[in-house]
């Protein structure tokens, strides 16, 4: 059983990108079961720019699982941004999730956008002045609503996704100054408070690919600038052999590593 | 790429450092937030990447136009986007 994702973030797309992605895009169908996009898609968050995110990722013949990230928000314009995504057959996560039933079993994404805050030890308490209270609030419900997520999927491979990261782990590269701007650790505790097999995040474009979880959750940063190419691929499952590798290989992707 | 502009102000200081951060992110046509400035005795390095040339040529065109006397020395990219050649497997 081999369940197969493609993932990037932070493709800030708007129309001076457009058409970049396409081409690796195209070579998806049959290659892999679901593309999971971890927020920034946009520069602004604007109807326009999300409909160019619409038209590189829609209609690829693969489903396309997202979530928002700072970006899309910065124009106050989320439902419309939302509404864009969906009317390309994009599904837009934030606080639910969705089962895919894929050849090799149910894959179960959870989504949320996430927040800042910091990590264990070094993070921002629900103390003191109202804004700080409410920018730790926003954390914590945010970190709630995903292992709430989390733990309502029943399927076979459970993937977490979202655009702020999990663990300090993936930030390696980042000044530490700015860690709590770039994840939480709630994020980290929700995604082991089920049997998550993957989180993807983005945010962090100056962060490194690979981190565990406190509980032993495996963590990939998929921001674009991280990853420096159009998706990174990833085969999850118990029989994971050369020959399934080489299924892929009709794309251009060839070697495996782990 | 390296924009050379006039400097008759003096040296760049932490000030205008983080006022150019924060323009990067803030000014509606760059909106980066992955651009890091390094303040060196000859000038400020930007470094980081970004998704298009003309991204590229906004930044320095907007820094050089907000700051005309600092000097500013560029090492952005524009990231690839070739389909990958490796597959992570996590059994």
């Amino acid at each position: 059983m081999v369940i197969r994702i493609a993932a990037v973030g932070d493709v800030h797309l708007d129309e001076d990108v457009l058409g970049r992605f396409r081409p690796a895009l195209e070579e998806l169908p049959g290659s892999v079961d679901a593309v999971l996009l971890a927020g920034d898609l946009t520069r602004h968050g604007t109807e326009a720019e999300a409909r160019c995110v619409a038209r590189e990722f829609g209609g690829l013949g693969v489903p396309v699982i997202a979530v928002l990230g700072n970006h899309d928000h910065q124009c106050d314009q989320v439902p419309q941004v939302i509404g864009a995504l969906e009317e390309a057959g994009i599904t837009v996560l934030e606080g639910d999730g969705v089962v895919l039933d894929c050849p090799g079993g149910r894959l179960g994404v959870a989504g949320v956008k996430g927040f800042g805050g910091g990590f264990a030890g070094r993070c921002a308490s629900d103390f003191g002045e109202p804004e700080m209270k409410a920018f730790v609030r926003t954390t914590t419900e945010s970190a709630n609503r995903l292992s709430e997520a989390l733990r309502s999927l029943d399927c076979d491979v459970l993937v977490a996704l979202t655009h702020y990261a999990p663990v300090p782990d993936t930030l390696a590269g980042e000044p530490l100054e700015i860690y709590p701007f770039l994840g939480c650790y709630q994020l980290g505790q929700a995604i082991d408070s089920a049997p998550t097999a993957l989180a993807l995040h983005g945010h962090a474009h100056h962060g490194s690919e690979r981190g565990t979880t406190p509980g032993g959750v495996r963590v990939r940063n998929v921001a674009h600038p991280v990853i420096k190419q159009a998706y990174s691929i990833f085969h999850l499952g118990d029989h994971l052999d050369q020959g399934e590798v080489s299924g892929v290989a009709v794309g251009g992707t060839q070697q495996p590593w782990s | 790429m390296t924009v050379t502009v006039h400097s008759d102000a003096g040296s760049p200081d932490e000030y205008v450092e983080a006022e150019i951060h924060r323009l990067l992110t803030e000014d509606p046509a760059v909106a980066e937030q992955g651009i890091t400035v390094v303040r060196t005795e000859r000038a400020l390095v930007l470094h980081g990447e970004v998704e298009s040339a003309n991204r590229r040529e906004e930044i320095l065109r907007r820094v050089a136009e907000r700051f005309p006397d600092v000097q500013i020395t560029s090492d952005i990219g524009v990231i690839r986007t070739q389909a990958p050649t490796e597959i992570e497997q996590l059994p």
